[in-house]
Formats: structure tokens, C-alpha cells, sequence
């Protein structure tokens, strides 16, 4: 991703002061605190004082039936920790209870993260604002009438709702670590959405976000899943969410952008297995707002609160355009980011069980299904016959059409081949792996303190250069182009 | 996981409060992690079709038919950022609002906000608002703390301890107490030990090692200020001292135990007296003053080996009497060091971040300073401000070509040379060199040559005179020092 110079946009950002103070219970790891501490940090930066600040107001049971049940709603209003015992059948019915817990102000909880999201997509409807911000939305995993993975109201859907009254075309991206399944069921059967989401896939919640799941009727081709194994890093990331978003792009040409920015995809996550950092992260961002186009920023996962708040202060640093130093400023949570106090992260030493060559595969794919959207130029007749060469499927007939499964079976096969290989590739080509293979790759190690502080440094010095060189380059082409300009200009 | 099996070996080997103490973190991170392991191993799911799952998309409305009631805005606008304020002058307008009124950076903008951007307004008004001190009072702190010891994260038993604050409140404390235990580490370790130990009786005794063991409410604020480790900064200086002490007190910054510090009792304070036994700390000098003798120290604490205060922390004498003497005070003064504390370690920061801020610069080199002339090479080709730039150089230098091009930079003597051949008529340059002979005398190739030669010898010699000056300068200078 070339970094092209940052152009200011008129972002605006929606935070209630009483969100952070939630709490989902003893132990579990979903912990809204994180966005007050976010909140603090941009203040603290001189971020705050740079946007429209908004304090949303709280999303009403009418908004929120726009997507979900009314019996859910109703169920979501009603319920408190004093008064669970009454409602056992329907906390079954509607997934409350264990990963979903009901706590003290719940659904004031959810409509403040539905009202930031809804009121944000309004603002880019009025064209007010070019870049919308609401860390406290995001909770994609939310269905129609249940709740999952720590989701209740989904503010995403609600948001793209809104979007769509005045937009024909809706891209939503998700680069949380888990599946974005809520939005993705939501829009599974329209084309007027696209969704897109990078994720870990393979016994791993929500166990949703096949690469072959690619939407359905109408929507057919208009889900896109980009399922990844454990340890993605930076540069695997971008080479494969630059190429695909690009594709996305050319051939959908969406008229907004929806970008859920989980936060679990980050190294040393407590739940999340990627090793992404805060700047890979933000490249994403980067990447997406050069497109220009209504951007609506949400926030999603995200259990490393410290790393939470540093990587959705950088993005929002990012949607600014202005520069941040490295240096945390002080703040209210000063204490959670020793012992460094920086702001970016260094990656862990966790094995990358991404191939090139796995996500090569997944790319080509994924090009093939996104070459049958009608936008695409010169749509491909000769793909058509391939998927009609094997028709033995025998579960081809429970799902919705018999076309979109043959070609799955296929790639089953390539999956496979794949990942046979990928050990022996691993040891082969993987030069820059050689001195971190010690550790077991499947669980990833937690970073220890101490190492963390030691890599970010030279990490950091490598980042520094990197950016100068950068600036050198832009230093260069504007002066050479002053140079001609002054040549063109010269006297006969 | 060594620590998880050891917090779960104590908890059922020991009583329950204790587990809770020492690893009232891991067990549950364990307990959570675990859970979230199960719920990964769900069979794939997959995405449902129908009308139960889908939305109904909305009706796309064309340009023609929107109106603006289509577009509620009901969100709450708190602050628009301005153009019209610098940087510099809103950080101090925040850091005035933060340090005099105790306003937070947010209610500082908000108050600047409601007056539409009009700084001297809303410094102003700033005092008329002044928003509510912290409304969490030393005892409820230390409610708060044991609740937690005995409850944990459960916020709804800790509120039947303080059933006054919300859970909200009670999350929110939480959050930014959580990491500034280790400031207070030293009162768990106490109730470990009497845990432990179960020797109640010696309290007493123990007073002196591990001060925080006190009980009695009058001296919670001298516990709290001691387990943080907070010692008075030089500013802090108790009125009541003797003028003549001020620096004294200053240097105690660095050198506290030798500076401050009283020679009959032993312990560091601001303001110490000289007596005729050495100096002496207040409590000493009136003893002396009153009885003529040197207080006797079996009743003073902070003597023996045992009662020295930990490392790394000085207790200051006359701090400790204003405390104990004047709770109210104490709390005062108390408020008064952390935001200090506070504003010294803003202060670092952002002194950190300039810091690297310069250090990228200077790693950026000083490409992007230099004037671009300098990275531009020479150049046959003329632009227009070279083409100027030679004229004035005829007109101030004549026929001295290479003069001219070391003024250009970007050519040569020779470019020169063709350039007078070439634009001598466009430019009139016959009339420039008149201009510059009518200044200068007539040029002479040889007279030219032999002008040149005194100039350079006059600057030579003048050259040598003002750098022997400069010597002679220097030296007496060095003689001195």
C-alpha cells in the first residue's frame, strides 16, 4: 500500500461518556471500558479537539426493529440481572445467558452503540461529514432475533440500513478476527450489500466464513469470506486486503463503505490469533479511505484493552490525517501502557501458518467469484461450463442452488493439497521465520513484557526509516516537479 | 501455566479470601480462556436463508425525492473543532481549566464550545462551573478496596459495601484503580502477613517496619501518602519553615537523607535547626528548647534497623506531623501533590514526544532545508530567475564570470561566458556593464586580475588581524577560568 499524503476530511465521532462504564461480568473478556480508554487517549493526543464530536442519542426499540424481531427487542428491554429467573425460556431462545451475559444496563448499552452507528450513517446520508467514527458499534455477530459472541443489537445492520436509503451500493468490510456472520446473514440475500470479511477460519467462532459461503438468490457472489489461519502479520495482511478490496472495488463500486475495525485481529490478543500491529492494522484504514468515498467506522472486538485503544487512537489519527507521536501522551490509563508507554506495538514471534501461496489460492478464488458480479466487465462464459463438469455432489440439493456448490468441492481438493505442502514450505522458504520457530505454533505464546519492550525498539528504529525514506521520496517528487515546472516555464 | 495451578492448589489448600488476594486475576482469565476454547470447537456453522435471518432492504430513495426529514439527527454535537484558536493557546486555555478549576479536557472544550469558540469567555466562565471534585472520598477508597479483596470483580456485592455509588461509578473507579495497586502494594502485603501471621497483638511493634498498618482512621491519609510512595516536591514547601531553610529544602530533592535530614532522630524533613548538638527537626529543637537535652529516641519511630522506611521512599518528618496533625488539611495537601504529580508527568510526556518528534527531524537529515538550488545540478538550460539572476550579477560584478556563476550555483564560468555572448543584445547587456563601470571603474582584463588580487590580499590580511584578535580574546578568558 503506498501511503498517498494524507488529505484532511471532516470526520465526526460518536461517543457517550457513560459507555465505558458497562461491564459485561466477572471474568469475561468483552470489556466496553476500552472504548472510554480510546476516548481518553485521542483527547489527550489533541485528536478530540480535531472532529465534530457527537454524543449519540440512544437508538429507540422502533429503530432497532428495523433489523431485529420485535419479540427480541421486547426481550432485550425487559430483562435485568434481578428478574433473569422469570425469563430462563427465552434466554435460551435467544442465546443470552453465557457468552452473552445479561448485565446491569444492557440494553441502554446496546442503544447507545446502535444510536452512535445509526446516527452516524445519517450524518454521511446528509453528506455533513465525509468520515463517521462510533468505537462503541461494531458488534457484528448480533442476528436477527439473537444474540452471539458478546453482540446484541446489531448497530453495523442498522447503520447499513440507514446507508441504503441513499446509497444503491453498500460495501462493508470486516477485519475483526472472528467471522462478521451477523451483517453477512443480514445481507446474505441482497446485492444491493456487499460484505467482505478477512477472518480466522477453522474451529474457531463463530465457525461461520467459509471461502466457498459466497451469499445467496440475489446476493449470490455478494458475500465475500476471506478465511485465514492463525498468525497473519502485517505483510501477509496487506497482500491480501489490498488486492482483494481493489477487485472489490473496481467491480462493485460501492457508493459508501462500512469498515468494522476489530481489534482482535492485533498480535497478543486475548482471544484473537492473528499478529497484526497497530500500524498493519491502520494500513487497512489507510487503505480504505483513499477511495473517497461516505466512510462509516466502527468499532467490534477487541480483548487486549490496552492494544484496543492504542490501534483505534492510531485509526482515528489515521481518518484525521494528522500525525501522532509514538510517544503516549499522559492520560487517565496511563499505568496500562508500561512499560514502553508508545503507541505502537511490535509483533510477537508467533509462526505465520499463511502461505503465500495459501493466500495466492484464496485470492484467485475469490477473483473468479468476483468476475460473475454483472458489474464486472465482460463477465466469464467459460467459468460456467467448468462448474457443470462435476455434478455428484449429493448435498448439492439442500442449499440454493446447485451451481455454487460444485466448484467448492474443487477447491476442497486445492484447500487440502495446500495445506500439505505448506509444512515443508514452511521450513523451506521461511528465512525470516528461522530464529522464532521455537515455539509451537498453534497456541500462540503471550507476550512476555519484557521482550515486548525489547522487539518494539528495534522494530520501531525500522519503522522510523522506513517512513523517512518515505518522506524523502514525496521531499523528491515535489521538488522535481517544481523543477519542471520552472523549465516548462523558461524563455524562448 | 505454573501461577494457574498454584492459585488453584491455595484455593483448595488455603481459605478462599486468601486465593482472592494474591491471584484475584488469573483464575478467571484461566476459567474464561477456557470456556472461549470450548465455544471454538463448534461444529461449522452456516449462514440461514429465509425470512427469519435476512432484512428487509430498504427502498433506495433517488436524489429528487429526498428530503431532510428522511435524515433525523438527533445526536448531541459537543464540540466543532476551530481554525480560529491555535494549538498553543487552546492546551493552555486546557491546562488552566484543568489545574485551577479541575475541569477534565473534555468539559474544558465543551465549555469553550458553548461559548462558540470565544476563549476569553469561556476563561471566564470557567469558574462560575466548576465541576463536582471527586466525589469518591478516602473512606470510600478504602471501602472499596477491601470490598474488592473480599468480592473481586463482582460489582454488585461491592455495591452493598458502598451502596451510595452506581455500578457504573464503581466500574469506572475500578478502571483507574486497578493499575495503581502496585503503588498501594505495600497495605496488602501487611494484610497478608497479619493474615497469615495472625499476630494481632504486635501491631504495635510492626508500626514502624510497615507503616500502613495502622488502623485508626486519623492516620489514614499518612497511610495513603505513604504507600504511594509520595514525598513533597520542593514547591510543596510547609509555610511555617524558617526562611533561611528554603535551600536547604531545594537541594533535599537530590540528597534528602544527608540535606534534611534531623542528626539526633535520624529522620528526613524540610526545615532543620542548628543546634548546638547538630541539627535537629522541629520536634527535636522544641525538645531541646524546652528541656535542654536531646530527645530521647525509644519513643520515636523510624530509629531502629527495622523501622526504616522501604526503599526507595523518604518519609519526610514535618510532612507527616502537618498530616497527622490536620486530617483535613492533609487531604488538601494531598490533592494538591497528585495533581502536581499529574501535570509533572503530562509535562514528560509530551517533553517525550518532542523529543523523538526532533529526533525524526534530525534522522530526516536536512535535505528538505537546504534551498533547492542545492540539489538541482548544473544545468545548460537557462531558467528565468538564473537569467535574472545573471543580469544582476553583470551589473554587480561585471565581466567576473566565475563571481556570477558561484552566485548562480547551477552553472558554470563557461555557461556564463556563452550566456553574455548570446543574450547581450536582449538584455542591453552593453548598458549593464556601463552601469557597472560608471560604479566601479573601467574593466581592464589585466586591471580586473591585478583588483582581485589586492581584494583578496586586504581580506586576507583583515582575515588574519580578527583571528588574532579572536585569539587574544579567547585567552585571557581561559586564564580566568
Amino acid at each position: 500500500m503506498s501511503t498517498a499524503p494524507h488529505s484532511k476530511k471532516r470526520v465526526c465521532y460518536y461517543y457517550d461518556s457513560d459507555i465505558g462504564n458497562y461491564y459485561y461480568g466477572q471474568g469475561h473478556p468483552m470489556k466496553p471500558h476500552r472504548i472510554r480508554m480510546t476516548h481518553n487517549l485521542l483527547l489527550n493526543y489533541g485528536l478530540y479537539r480535531k472532529m465534530e464530536i457527537y454524543r449519540p442519542h440512544k437508538a429507540t426499540a422502533d429503530e432497532m426493529t428495523k433489523f431485529h424481531s420485535d419479540e427480541y427487542i421486547r426481550f432485550l428491554r425487559s430483562i435485568r440481572p434481578d428478574n433473569m429467573s422469570e425469563y430462563n425460556k427465552q434466554m435460551q431462545r435467544f442465546n443470552v445467558g453465557e457468552d452473552c451475559p445479561v448485565f446491569d444496563g444492557l440494553y441502554e448499552f446496546c442503544q447507545l452503540s446502535a444510536g452512535g452507528s445509526v446516527a452516524a450513517a445519517v450524518k454521511l446520508n446528509k453528506q455533513a461529514s465525509e468520515i463517521c467514527i462510533n468505537w462503541g458499534g461494531g458488534l457484528h455477530h448480533a442476528k436477527k432475533s439473537e444474540a452471539s459472541g458478546f453482540c446484541y443489537v446489531n448497530d453495523i445492520v442498522l447503520g447499513i440500513l440507514e446507508l441504503l436509503k441513499y446509497h444503491q451500493r453498500v460495501l462493508y468490510i470486516d477485519i475483526d478476527v472472528h467471522h462478521g456472520d451477523g451483517v453477512e446473514e443480514a445481507f446474505y440475500t441482497t446485492d444491493r450489500v456487499m460484505t467482505v470479511s478477512f477472518h480466522k477460519y477453522g474451529e474457531y467462532f463463530p465457525g461461520t466464513g467459509d471461502l466457498r459461503d459466497i451469499g445467496a438468490g440475489k446476493g449470490k457472489y455478494y458475500a465475500v469470506n476471506i478465511p485465514l489461519r492463525d498468525g497473519m502479520d502485517d505483510e501477509s495482511y496487506e497482500s491480501i486486503f489490498v488486492p482483494i478490496i481493489s477487485k472489490v472495488m473496481e467491480t462493485f463500486q460501492p457508493s459508501a463503505v462500512v469498515l468494522q475495525c476489530g481489534a482482535d485481529s492485533l498480535t497478543g490478543d486475548r482471544l484473537g490469533c492473528f499478529n497484526l500491529t497497530v500500524r498493519g492494522h491502520g494500513k487497512c484504514v489507510e487503505f480504505v479511505k483513499k477511495y473517497n468515498l461516505p466512510f462509516l467506522m466502527v468499532g467490534g472486538g477487541g480483548y487486549t484493552i490496552r492494544n484496543v485503544s492504542r490501534c483505534w487512537t492510531y485509526e482515528t489519527s489515521v481518518a484525521l490525517g494528522s500525525e501522532i507521536a509514538n510517544e503516549l501522551p499522559y492520560n487517565d490509563y496511563f499505568e496500562y501502557f508500561g512499560p514502553d508507554f508508545k503507541l505502537h506495538i511490535s509483533p510477537s514471534n508467533m509462526a505465520n501458518q499463511n502461505t503465500p501461496e495459501y493466500l495466492e489460492k484464496i485470492k484467485t478464488r475469490l477473483f473468479e467469484n468476483l468476475r460473475m458480479l454483472p458489474h464486472a466487465p465482460g463477465v466469464q462464459v467459460q467459468a460456467i461450463p467448468e462448474d457443470g463438469a462435476i455434478v455428484e455432489d449429493s448435498e448439492a440439493d439442500e442449499k440454493v442452488n446447485p451451481d455454487e456448490r460444485l466448484p467448492q468441492r474443487d477447491l476442497d481438493k486445492r484447500i487440502q493439497h495446500e495445506n500439505e505442502y505448506s509444512d515443508s514450505e514452511d521450513e523451506g522458504d521461511g528465512g525470516r521465520r528461522d530464529n522464532r520457530s521455537f515455539k509451537g505454533s498453534r497456541k500462540r505464546p503471550r507476550l512476555e513484557k519484557g521482550q515486548e519492550s525489547g522487539d518494539s525498539d528495534l522494530k520501531k528504529e525500522d519503522d522510523i526509516k522506513s517512513e523517512i525514506k518515505e518522506n524523502e521520496k514525496d521531499d523528491k517528487a515535489n521538488v522535481t516537479s517544481e523543477e519542471v515546472k520552472k523549465d516548462g516555464s523558461v524563455n524562448p | 501455566m505454573p501461577l494457574t495451578l498454584y492459585s488453584i492448589f491455595i484455593r483448595s489448600s488455603r481459605s478462599y479470601l486468601i486465593y482472592l488476594i494474591d491471584f484475584h486475576d488469573s483464575p478467571k482469565q484461566y476459567w474464561a480462556k477456557k470456556s472461549f476454547v470450548e465455544r471454538k470447537k463448534l461444529p461449522a456453522e452456516k449462514i440461514r436463508v429465509g425470512r427469519d435471518y435476512q432484512v428487509i432492504v430498504p427502498e433506495f430513495i433517488p436524489l429528487n425525492e429526498r428530503r431532510l426529514d428522511q435524515c433525523p439527527d438527533r445526536a448531541l454535537l459537543v464540540w466543532s473543532p476551530t481554525t480560529d484558536i491555535p494549538d498553543q493557546k487552546l492546551d493552555e486555555y486546557i491546562i488552566l481549566a484543568k489545574e485551577k478549576y479541575g475541569y477534565n479536557g473534555e468539559q474544558a472544550l465543551g465549555m469553550l464550545f458553548w461559548h462558540k469558540h470565544n476563549l476569553e469567555r469561556a476563561v471566564l466562565d470557567l469558574a462560575n462551573f466548576t465541576p463536582f471534585p471527586d466525589e469518591w472520598t478516602v473512606e470510600d477508597k478504602v471501602l472499596f478496596e477491601q470490598a474488592f479483596q473480599f468480592h473481586g470483580k463482582s460489582f454488585h456485592r461491592i455495591r452493598q459495601m458502598l451502596p451510595d455509588k452506581s455500578i457504573a461509578s464503581l466500574v469506572k473507579y475500578y478502571y483507574s484503580w486497578k493499575k495503581t495497586r502496585t503503588r498501594t502494594s505495600l497495605m496488602d502485603r501487611q494484610a497478608r502477613k497479619l493474615n497469615s501471621g495472625g499476630k494481632e497483638g504486635e501491631n504495635g511493634s510492626e508500626n514502624g517496619s510497615e507503616l500502613g498498618s495502622n488502623t485508626d482512621s486519623e492516620s489514614e491519609d499518612k497511610k495513603w501518602t505513604i504507600h504511594r510512595g509520595i514525598r513533597r516536591g520542593k514547591n510543596q514547601a510547609v509555610q511555617g519553615s524558617q526562611g533561611g531553610d528554603a535551600k536547604a529544602s531545594s537541594d533535599s530533592e537530590n540528597m534528602p537523607q544527608v540535606q534534611g535530614a534531623c542528626s539526633n532522630c535520624g529522620v528526613a524533613c524540610h526545615s532543620v535547626r542548628t543546634t548546638p548538638k547538630g541539627h535537629a527537626c522541629h520536634s527535636c529543637y522544641l525538645h531541646w528548647r524546652r528541656t535542654g537535652v536531646a530527645r530521647p529516641l525509644s519513643s520515636v519511630p523510624g530509629r531502629s534497623n527495622k523501622r526504616k522506611p522501604p526503599r526507595g521512599l523518604v518519609v519526610n518528618h514535618d510532612d507527616l506531623a502537618a498530616l497527622a496533625g490536620q486530617p483535613n488539611q492533609a487531604n488538601n495537601s494531598l490533592q494538591a501533590i497528585d495533581t502536581e504529580i499529574v501535570s509533572l508527568k503530562r509535562q514528560i510526556q509530551s517533553n517525550k514526544q518532542q523529543v523523538s518528534g526532533l529526533k525524526r527531524k534530525t534522522t530526516d537529515g536536512i535535505d528538505d532545508l537546504r534551498p533547492p538550488e542545492v540539489s538541482s545540478r548544473i544545468n545548460a538550460r537557462w531558467t528565468n530567475d538564473e537569467l535574472l539572476l545573471a543580469v544582476q550579477g553583470v551589473r554587480k560584478y561585471g565581466k567576473d564570470f566565475s563571481a556570477i556563476a558561484d552566485v548562480i550555483g547551477t552553472k558554470t564560468e563557461a555557461h556564463l561566458r556563452s550566456f553574455f555572448v548570446n543574450y547581450r543584445r536582449r538584455y542591453n547587456l552593453d548598458a549593464v556593464l556601463k552601469e557597472y563601470e560608471a560604479e566601479n571603474g573601467p574593466i581592464l582584463i589585466d586591471d580586473e586580475k591585478d583588483e582581485k588580487m589586492e581584494v583578496d590580499q586586504v581580506q586576507n590580511s583583515e582575515n588574519a588581524e580578527t583571528s588574532q584578535k579572536a585569539k587574544a580574546s579567547v585567552a585571557p578568558g581561559q586564564t580566568t577560568k
